[in-house]
Order: structure tokens, then sequence, then C-alpha cells
């Protein structure tokens, strides 16, 4: 087999190795295009602590201000801080440095529009066109705009999650937390939006140093000493980000990992106790969801994966809050974003007004287990795959809406192909382990068998 | 066909046309690869496109695994003078020099604080235009750029070459034209620093060009007015990076920039005995003034690399080119107007004399430049036709640079511009009849 390209040009961004496929020609371009796309606005550029973050961006200047754009340059900050910033500034765009989850070699770049949601698949496709076709607005010397750097993006953050949430209702005593920042852009923020909210903070991997102390999703098997640290400390309740800090991951105090998904659910289950309405979450999303959604009498609607799509949904049916179960907590009041800054403060919020510990809260959702596994995959197999899956499941109800997500009995298979690395995911849920590890493995062996086969 | 010249100088074009952040990324990755990585400098002068254009060479120089120390606007001689005390392997000077706004360019410096050469530079293109360049992993590359100030040092380095306390006695009015370039942060520091009453004009390195930045009479109206109105004793004009450098007489009278080399000439050989580097399309007063001295001038084709290793291998004692460019041996030997400011102050300051007195002394001749525009493609073969029509009359000629010919009533030098798409015409006669009767016999062959 020849070896799997690292670039990847899709429409969540262009993605890429460092010193190998991101090289800053490519990057360049890519501001080219997204300049001449915005039609020379302002757009607002923020990067993760990655080691390659300047580089890229010094890339992303040349080619923005090539294009007659005006940048704003937010310096090193959480994903969301960007977004919330295109809104702030009314700028035209926006423009991430970021490769989120992808390990420390990757980096790269995704396209923000003025309404600070990534660009729509619809959109993106528009942008992508204009990258290919090569023909870039370029003003002359005495058109170029400068470049505003500007400080305190963050604090208008804290500002604006308190604006809207407040201070932590004064219960008589201070939540203890500890925060697991990943060396990410949250380090910079995080600990002091939890202390400005009201509790007490302890922070670890808060070096924004582009260094992953662990794997960089927040995924429990990369939570070990944030459970350590908050059985040590008698923490409340522990936060994981990713490098990005769009992600958001808990631990409860009982020192264990709660489950990616069940972030969004706690934050739903806030949200929608003050403002019923409508939720939207992605298809790989817990049916924990649709549990705290009928608790509510509230509607639930299923996207394609990807932020986009999801706030694309949201937009549509003018839902209270959405995200993904990867961890991504959308509340549109503050950010139309992943944020896992809103995402701490309306759990803390949640865990504060109740007065009983996380586990306790727990115990009223329903008992689920869900399973996440990825393949390495060549494109060309990704459909193969995907026509064996449906094979099996002939006789169940399917939905081909992002790959193919069967629906069972006792809980749900979903295995679609990924838009930003050359993988193949997996995802199930049912009532108890054992079912879902027969779900998963009523499938797996063949998808390893179709990928490593000639 | 939009002007793009890639050649000994650098990598010259208008930004918005040839000269895009794609060709500045790729050859800050080709020269990156040329000194197999290391720290560079990098440097701009005050075009509204230097921004656009330093963004993309620190990320191509970081994509290749550089430390990238970031200079801001300084003059390019101040970055030459920086490599050797900050350890630096190289440098890029974003700058166009005397060009017009609108253009901008990148030029090479090796880790002696002197431009690539000629071989040196064809190698750097081989690289370009094969385009694999270094790389760097996400685990060596650096993480940020590093700022430095070294404008102080040059200031240390030029005080350390005159006799300072001498100017300062003398407390000169001088002004200066900075042209809203590099040397707005430079020159007004250093007549300072030599006690002069500076009249700066054109000093926000933040404003556009306030003019051509080419240090000729035509762009000295605004100089003149500040030499006469503040009865300086001088003025000088500079380009917007700080490498030529043009004279106001305390009279007020522009002088062309040709005469830049034979008063600083003058100056030198008064005081010392030495070989003296110019190019070929300079004009004859310096050979005239090295036979009044019993010494001698050294040729070498035109660009300012082919000066600096001239000065160096016959231990020069000055060099400059009739642009206005004059390099002297002591600071280093490139160009640099600053220490040209210096030699002259000193010489003001020592012999008491006025600048239009040694101007006197120069000799006389006549010296006229006319530019043929001509369509890239055409360039070279509209040279070539008129060499052959040389050739063919066995005329006597040089082909250094460009093709030279001696004629019985002065000489004619026919040669492509570097940096623009032109070819550049320059005479010199005895008088300025016969000075435009050359114009006219080199124009009348250029158009066949």
């Amino acid at each position: 087999m020849r070896a799997l390209p690292t670039l990847k040009i899709s429409i969540s961004g262009v993605r890429g190795v460092i010193g190998d496929s991101l090289t800053p020609i490519l990057l360049t371009r890519f501001a080219q295009a997204f300049g001449t796309y915005v039609g020379s606005g302002t757009i607002v550029i923020g990067r993760d602590p990655r080691t390659s973050g300047e580089m890229v961006k010094q890339a992303v200047i040349a080619g923005l201000l090539s294009s007659g754009c005006r940048v704003v340059d937010v310096g090193m900050c959480p994903v969301p801080t960007v977004q919330l910033m295109v809104r702030a500034r009314s700028a035209q765009g926006g423009l991430a440095i970021t490769a989120s989850h992808n390990p420390a070699e990757w980096n790269a770049l995704k396209f923000i529009g003025a309404d600070g949601t990534f660009l729509g698949p619809a959109y993106a496709r528009e942008m992508l066109d204009i990258y290919h076709q090569g023909e870039y607005v370029k003003v002359a010397g005495k058109d170029m705009r400068a470049v505003e750097v500007v400080a305190g993006a963050t604090d208008l953050h804290i500002k604006t999650i308190l604006d809207a949430l407040g201070p932590l209702p004064d219960k008589g005593r201070r939540l203890r937390v500890v925060l697991d920042a990943c060396n990410g852009a949250g380090s910079i923020v995080g600990p002091k939006l939890l202390e400005t909210l009201g509790a007490e903070v302890i922070a670890i991997n808060d070096q924004p140093n582009g260094q992953f102390p662990r794997g960089a999703e927040p995924i429990p098997a990369n939570l070990g000493a944030l459970c350590d640290a908050v059985k040590q400390h008698g923490a409340d309740i522990g936060f994981a980000q990713d490098m990005d800090a769009d992600r958001l991951a808990i631990v409860s105090e009982a020192g264990e990992p709660i489950g990616e998904d069940y972030t969004l659910v706690l934050a739903v289950l806030h949200v929608l106790g003050r403002e019923p309405g409508p939720v939207v979450a992605n298809l790989s999303t817990t049916q924990a969801l649709d549990f705290v959604a009928d608790l509510f009498h509230c509607p639930l609607f299923r996207t394609k994966i990807g932020e986009a799509n999801v706030t694309e949904g949201m937009q549509r049916e003018n839902a209270v809050i959405g995200g993904e179960g990867n961890g991504g907590v959308i509340y549109p009041r503050i950010n139309f974003a992943r944020d896992s800054l809103v995402g701490m403060a309306l759990v803390l919020h949640l865990l504060a007004e109740r007065g009983v510990s996380l586990s306790k809260i727990l115990q009223e959702l329903p008992s689920l287990f869900m399973l996440k596994e990825k393949l390495t995959c060549p494109s060309h197999k990704i459909g193969e795959v995907l026509k064996m899956v449906r094979k099996t499941y002939a006789d169940s109800p399917i939905d081909l809406t992002d790959g193919v997500k069967v629906i069972l009995p006792n809980g749900w298979l979903h295995v679609r192909g990924s838009n930003t690395e050359p993988i193949i995911r997996l995802s199930a849920e049912a009532t108890s382990e054992n079912e879902v590890r027969q779900i998963r493995d009523s499938v797996f062996e063949s998808m390893r068998e179709i990928i490593s086969k000639k | 066909m939009k002007p793009l010249k890639i050649g000994i100088t650098g990598v010259r074009g208008v930004v918005g046309e040839a000269f895009t952040p794609e060709l500045a990324v790729g050859f800050a990755q080709a020269f990156a690869t040329y000194i197999d990585g290391g720290r560079i400098l990098v440097s701009r002068d005050t075009r509204p496109s230097g921004p656009m254009v330093h963004a993309a060479v620190c990320s191509g120089l970081l994509a290749a695994g550089c430390e990238v120390i970031d200079l801001g606007i300084c003059p390019t001689p101040s970055m030459q003078l920086a490599l050797n005390f900050l350890g630096a392997d190289g440098g890029i000077a974003i700058t166009a020099g005397h060009n017009p706004s609108q253009w901008n360019a990148l030029k090479f410096v090796r880790a002696d604080g002197l431009y690539l050469n000629a071989t040196q530079g064809e190698e750097l293109l081989d690289i370009y235009h094969q385009g694999e360049f270094l790389k760097t992993r996400w685990d060596t590359i650096k993480t940020d750029i590093s700022t430095a100030n070294v404008i102080p040092h040059h200031i240390e380095k030029l005080r350390a070459a005159f006799d300072v306390e001498l100017i300062r006695s003398r407390h000169l009015t001088v002004a200066v034209d900075c042209c809203n370039g590099g040397c707005a942060l430079l020159s007004p520091d250093w007549l300072r620093e030599l006690g002069c009453e500076v009249l700066a004009l054109n000093d926000d390195p933040t404003a556009p060009f306030p003019h051509n930045p080419e240090p000729k009479p035509e762009n000295m109206a605004q100089l003149r007015a500040v030499v006469k109105a503040g009865h300086a004793d001088i003025g000088f004009a500079h380009d917007a990076d700080g490498e030529r450098l043009g004279i106001v007489t305390e009279l007020g009278q522009p002088l062309s920039e040709e005469l830049t080399l034979p008063i600083a000439a003058k100056i030198r050989w008064d005081n010392k005995r030495g070989p003296i580097v110019t190019n070929v399309s300079t004009g004859s007063r310096i050979d005239r003034l090295a036979s009044r001295y019993g010494t001698t001038v050294i040729r070498t084709p035109v660009g300012q690399p082919f000066i600096s290793e001239a000065i160096i291998e016959n231990s020069a004692v000055l060099g400059g080119e009739g642009s206005g460019g004059i390099a002297v041996p002591e600071i280093h030997p490139t160009h640099d107007s600053a220490a040209a400011i210096g030699l002259i102050l000193e010489y003001l300051a020592g012999t008491q004399a006025t600048i239009s007195e040694l101007v006197k002394e120069l000799p006389q001749v006549t010296m006229l430049k006319y530019n043929v525009e001509v369509e890239p493609n055409r360039l070279y073969s509209v040279l070539q036709n008129f060499r052959l029509l040389v050739e063919r009359a066995r005329l006597d000629h040089d082909l250094t640079d460009g093709i030279k010919v001696n004629l019985d009533d002065g000489w004619v030098h026919v040669r492509a511009s570097n940096t623009e798409s032109m070819i550049r015409v320059i005479v010199e006669g005895t008088d300025s009849t016969a000075a435009q009767k050359l114009i006219d016999w080199a124009r009348d062959r250029l158009r066949k």
C-alpha cells in the first residue's frame, strides 16, 4: 500500500503535517483564497500553542495582507475566542490556526464566517473552488492594510460568559475544580475564568508550550493525571480541555471520567431547566440526550458530524443549545461555537445550583455504555466498509445522513469516514458494557479485513 | 508583461503584480536551504507592502527550521553590520532601495555581512527553481520570532571610525531628508551624536514616501528649501534603505548623485593613498582625480557584490558607485550612507572648508543619463543588436557589464537595468553639447 497522504483539504479546512505536507506556500495560498472569498474584509486570526503556530501564522498574514484584508491578530487563544472575536469586531471572517485534537506534528487552518461559525459545507466548497482556481485578489502596496495586534481577547471572552451566566450562586462553600488544559490554549484563560466564576482552581498541564503532556483528545484513556489530581485534592469536579479548548471532558468527584458525551448532556440539563427549546446534536452523540430533551418536552434534532453541520442545524431549528458528543458544547447566547469555557461555566452552575455531587446528578440519567474505535483507512476503502455494515444490518433501520448509523433495539452503531484524518470511526452505544462490545464486534473484524486486504 | 527581476541583486518586482507572497516564501525557503539553516536576520524598509513580505519571509524561514531575528524597520547596512555582532548565518533585507514605493525586493546577505556574489546568487536561484527546500519537523521548528534593535550598534561602529570630537567641535547644521525610510531611525541620531544641529525632514517611518527615494536632484526640492531656510552647512538625501546618498550644498545647490563618489574619493585621497573601487558605469571624474593623486581606480561590473569583493581583494581605501552608494572599508566594504555622512562631515570639520568649495576642486565633466523602457522579453535582443553595431564599426569597447563604448569626446555605457525592465544609457562628455550628442548617438543605435 502506498503511504497515506498527510494533507487533508476538506470543507472543514486544510490540515497537514509540519515538515511534510503543510508548507508555507500552501498556507499562504489558502489565506489568499480566503481573503479573496471574504472580499478583502477584516479577518480575525488566532492560534493554539502548537510549535508550528508562528510559522503558520506568518504565512497566513502574508496571504491575507496580499489579498487586501485587514488582519486582527488576537494571538494565542482558544478557537472559540477567535469565533467570539469575529462577532465582537464585526469582522468579515476569521481564521483559526489549530489542528484541535490531532497529534503535535499536525497543524491546520479552519475558516470562520462573519457570524462566528465555521464555514458551512456550501461556503467552504466555494472557498475551495477559489483556492483551486488559483486566481486571488492581489492588492498594490499602497492599498495594503495593517495587522492590528489585539491583547485581551480572552478577557472579553470571560466577561461575555460572566455577563450571560453570572457568578456561581453562593451556597456557603466554593466548588473546588481541577483543570487539565493539556498545555493548550485553554491554559491562558481557563483558570482565570473559573476563579472569576467563584470556584477554587487547581490547574495542571497549564503551560501553553505546544508540548502535549498527554494524548490531545480528552478521552478517558488520556485523563489519568486529572483523575489522580481530583482524588488527591478532594475536588468536586475535574475538567479536561483539548489543545484548542473547544472540547471539554469531565471527571467526577470520585475521580472517574464520566465519558465525553456527558459534558453536553449536563450542559443541556442545565440550560433546558431554565430556557426550554430545541436541541441539536450530531448522529454519534449519546441517547442520554434524548432522555434529557424528553424530560423537558423539547425536540432534539440530529445532524451530520462536524461543528459546521451542527451549528447550521442549530440556526435552522433556532436551538437554545447544541453540540457534539466529543465534548463540544454550543450555547448560542454566548458564542456560536463549541466552547469548553462555556461548557465549564454551565456545568459548574448546574453543580452549584443543585448543591449535590456530580455522581448524584449522573444517577438521574440513564446509564449507557459507549465505545469508540478508529482504524487507519485509505479513502477508497471507506465505501466498501460502509457497504459491509449495511449488509450486516440489512434488516435494521438505517440512517445514511453521515456514513451508516444502525438503530438497534438496545442501542445504535455508527460507522463513518473522518473528514480530518485518513481514518474510519466506529461508535456504538448500548445499555450494558457487554452489549456494546457485541455490537462493535459484529462488524469490527470485517472492517479490519477489508482495510488490510490488497 | 509584468516586471519581475530575479538577478544578482536579489528578487524584485511590483507588489500586487509579479511580486507575490508565494514568491517571497519560496525565496526565503531557498535562501534558508542555501545557507543550510541557522540564525537569520530580517530587516525591512518602510514601504507599505513591507509587513506582507516580512510575514511571507518569516514563514518560509521558520518552515525551513531557521531561527529568525526580526530587526523591524532598519537600514540595510545596519542589518549587514549586525550579522557578525549577533552571530547570524545570513540576512534578508526586504527593500527595493531606490525603487518607487510600489516595488519591493529581497536582498540576500551572507554571514560576513556582504551580499551574495554572482556565483552564489546563481546557486540560490538554482535551489529556488529546483523547489526542494529544507524542511523542519514540529519538534525542531522555532516557536517564535525574537526581535532586536541593531541601530545603536551601527552608530557605535560609526563612532569608532571617525573623529567624533573634531566634528562635534564645529557644531555643524545639517539638513537630512530620510524619505520616510529606514534612515529615519538612524541618521538623525547619528547626526546628533556628531554634535550637529539636525534639520530632519521626512523622518516619519510610518508615513509614505514623500517623493521617489532615488537621491537625485529632481527629488531634492524640499531638502534644498530646508538647507536654505535653515542656513545648513550641508543637506543629505537618503534612499529608502540607507545605501545611497545625495548631497545639497550650503548654497542650496543639489548635486548630481554622480558627485557623491568623487567627493568621498577626494576626501579619502587627501589623507590616504590606495585604490578606490567603482563600477564601469561610473563617470571618469574619479579617474582624473586618481591621476591627480597618483593612485588607481579599479572598475567592476555594476552591482554591490562586485564592489565589496574588489574592495577586499585590493585592500581598497573606498568603494562606491555613481548612484550615490559609498562603502567605507573601516566600517564595512558595502554601501552605507551613514558612513559616507561621517566621512564628509569629518572633512568639513577638519578643513573648515564648505562643501561647495570642495565640489569646485573636482574635475569637471558632463554626464547624462537616459533610460529606454523595453519589454522584458526584448531587453537582451535590443542590447545584442547594439553590440553588433559597435563591433561592426570596430569601436573601442568594454564588455565588463553591458557595453561601454569609448569615443573621441567621451564615452557611452549601455546596459540592462538590474532592477527594472529598461536599458540604462549613461554618457559622459567634456561639456553638455558633447554629452547630448553622445546620448543621441546611443539612442539611434538602440532603436534599430
